[in-house]
């Protein structure tokens, strides 16, 4: 599947320690793909909390990744058994309100030494899409992501800006 | 400390259905270390509300705030500046914490996240165990600091009832014999004598039976 057709946004979150280059390697991805993908480096995976996960959400993530260290292979002993169970914790707490929990995903890189994070996120967009948008993503109202220097100015609380000799008549 | 669990979410949402601006109060002290209503567990309530109502297509305004302590005025007068933009007060303190807010400030209907449970410890990270029931007449000092009342489930004070096995109650085989406990911890000190007393039972009357209980001492007050 070319994973530039999906439509949906992805947020990363992963262990550094995964891929000494992450910070090139991901960056050329967030190239590639722009605002649809984000990544989140963590300096272990332990330092991941439930809430990350779900601001991701709240904040306009289709899917949401944790990518750890392979079993018994943390530098920091369990910080991705620690990873495990807070991401199984947030998948309960989206559930409750009727989330899907596949929107979290929990995934072990494969064995050290493992392939760039941009790899892995690679081959994780590549396999068959199983979610939708998120439910309320086509209800609200979307910002533009960028507004021009024109825009910006013409939209002066939602008319025509003043031109500068009526700004002094203007009620404030 | 005072641990509590937080209310299943089909119920939070029914008790404040009717409200669109809500401040959801954590408190910073017992139900912190529980892990049901500090900081972090104030955030997770109100993300899952809010990303709720976008789901469902209902405007609902969730603000997150956390008081160091809900049940001591000095901590809740931190409210008075913003309580007036909310419709309600979704508090996730303990029960003395929900009551002290809503006296505070008696016109704001302030709703319970959290379910008191019991007074405990934290026996490891995600593992808190009831230890003390706040009888009002503590015996600890004869039982080598634990409370057969609590943790024996027969709440025994002349035991062991000769029901556990390997060490573990036969109520709940989970749980260990807190004679088996208490006899260990007597012998460890020397002190097995202390079992040779046979003790009357409890004064209830300091739990209950008289209403809500009161501490008033004159030193403390201004």
């Amino acid at each position: 599947m070319n994973i530039k057709e999906d439509g949906l946004s992805h947020a990363f979150f992963f262990c550094q320690q995964l891929d000494s280059a992450q910070d090139l390697n991901r960056r050329s991805l967030e190239k590639e793909l722009g605002l649809r993908i984000r990544f989140f480096p963590l300096p272990c995976s332990g330092r991941i909390e439930s809430l990350h996960l779900l601001r991701a959400l709240e904040n306009g993530a289709d899917k949401v990744y944790i990518i750890t260290c392979p079993e018994g292979a943390c530098r920091h002993q369990e910080g991705n058994t620690r990873a495990k169970k807070r991401a199984a914790f947030a998948q309960r707490l989206i559930s409750e309100f009727g989330l899907e929990p596949d929107r979290l995903e929990f995934v072990e890189a494969p064995a050290l030494p493992s392939p760039s994070i941009d790899r892995v996120a690679r081959d994780l967009l590549a396999r068959e899409i199983r979610i939708a948008p998120l439910p309320w993503a086509g209800k609200e109202k979307k910002v533009p992501k960028e507004i021009s220097r024109k825009e910006r100015r013409d939209d002066y609380r939602g008319e025509k800006a003043p031109r500068r000799d009526q700004r002094e008549h203007r009620l404030l | 400390m005072i641990t509590a669990e937080r209310k299943p979410l089909a119920e939070i949402k029914e008790s404040i259905a009717s409200y669109r601006k809500l401040l959801i109060l954590g408190c910073g002290s017992c139900v912190a270390e529980c892990a049901s209503g500090g900081e972090k567990e104030t955030a997770l309530l109100a993300s899952q509300l809010r990303m709720d109502a976008r789901r469902e297509g209902r405007s609902l305004e969730a603000k997150e705030m956390t008081l160091d302590r809900q049940c001591v005025y000095q901590f809740i007068d931190q409210l008075a500046a913003v309580i007036g933009d909310y419709d309600a007060v979704l508090s996730l303190g303990c029960g003395a914490g929900v009551q002290a807010v809503a006296e505070v400030f008696p016109r704001t209907h302030v709703i319970p996240a959290l379910n008191t449970t019991f007074l405990g410890q934290t026996k490891q990270p995600g593992l808190w165990l009831e230890n003390c029931r706040g009888c009002g007449d503590c015996k600890l000092d004869s039982f080598a600091d634990i409370c057969p009342v609590t943790r024996c489930s027969k709440g025994l004070f002349n035991g062991p009832c000769g029901g556990s096995k390997n060490e573990k109650c036969e109520v709940d085989p989970d749980t260990p014999c807190a004679w088996q406990l208490i006899v260990t911890r007597l012998e460890e000190r020397g002190k097995l004598s202390n079992l040779e007393k046979v003790h009357p039972p409890a004064r209830w009357s300091k739990k209950e039976g008289r209403g809500p209980r009161k501490i008033a001492r004159e030193d403390q007050r201004t």
